[in-house]
């Protein structure tokens, strides 16, 4: 079984990581990688109001680039 | 995992505690959990109508760097930064948690998310078994390329503020609680349903699955 997930960081996916460096996904049958965020992907959160927000989470899955991400 | 979330004031602030921060300018990253956490914090402090924010980048790092640099009062701040802006002196006038939560699309393969469920909840017994032995991954990713963050040694970080739970369905309560919150500051429209926000089916089947896997 193959997976790909957005990016994520230590701070809310240390779990992630760890399970992808320690072999934890292998060992359930799992290939699970991470996408990478093209430039395009990256807009800043300075261009965004609170009600209005823009945020970067959610847009390779939109595509069908990953399967999940964390928001 | 549960996240960390910090609101942070510099060195020289005249900010002891979060009510001091009415009308004070507060820089969050809008659109992500830490700025919701801000809020959060924020609210449980002063009112509604004291809350002053402005839109700060979604890096941590920068976003620490442009507190310190006085463009505005106050930030929210997620590990290894914490740990770093205490070390410059910064005080810390509130702390929260929160959950990171998955989101995936309505066609999700209960088979392969309970794969996915199983690798995180041994990371997740692992992590807790030895959380110093974990704490170099905070220096990667985003932080590899900052001079503070890398000059942090393991006995620098405050175990306490990493936090890992393994992985359950989202409680509909909850949901509904996060929803009705976001519903109030003007964030979301609409009333929750949770037929449409939650795969009950997906999420059940997926997490029995792991859990008896893991049992076994």
């Amino acid at each position: 079984m193959k997976m790909t997930i957005e990016p994520v960081s230590a701070f809310s996916s240390l779990d992630v990581l760890v399970a992808m460096d320690e072999g934890l996904f292998s060992a359930e049958g799992l290939e699970l990688q991470m996408a990478s965020r093209e430039s395009r992907d990256i807009r800043s959160t300075t261009e965004g109001a609170l009600s209005s927000p823009v945020t970067n989470q959610g847009r390779l899955q939109e595509r069908g680039e990953a399967t999940m991400f964390q928001g | 995992m549960i996240v960390c979330a910090a609101l942070v004031v510099p060195p020289d602030s005249s900010v002891y505690v979060p009510q001091e921060l009415a009308h004070r300018r507060v820089g969050l990253d809008y659109g992500n959990g830490t700025a919701y956490a801000g809020l959060q914090m924020l609210e449980g402090a002063v009112p509604r109508e004291a809350v002053s924010t402005c839109a700060a980048v979604t890096h941590p790092g920068e976003r620490y760097a442009a507190m310190m640099r006085g463009e505005f009062d106050a930030t929210v701040l997620q590990e290894p930064w914490i740990t770093v802006a205490e070390k410059a002196g910064c005080r810390l006038v509130s702390t929260t948690f929160f959950h990171g939560t998955w989101v995936a699309g309505p066609h999700l393969d209960p088979e392969l998310y309970a794969a996915f469920l199983r690798g995180v909840i041994r990371a997740v017994r692992r992590i807790k078994a030895d959380k110093r032995r974990y704490v170099s991954y905070f220096k990667e990713g985003w932080a590899a390329g900052d001079a503070a963050v890398q000059a942090l040694t393991p006995d620098d970080f405050n175990l306490g503020r990493i936090q890992l739970r393994e992985p359950t369905p989202i409680p509909e309560g909850e949901a509904r609680w996060a929803w009705d919150w976001m519903a109030s500051w003007g964030l979301i429209h609409g009333t929750f349903d949770v037929t449409t926000q939650i795969n009950r089916k997906i999420a059940r089947e997926a997490h029995e699955l792991a859990f008896a896997a893991l049992s076994r």
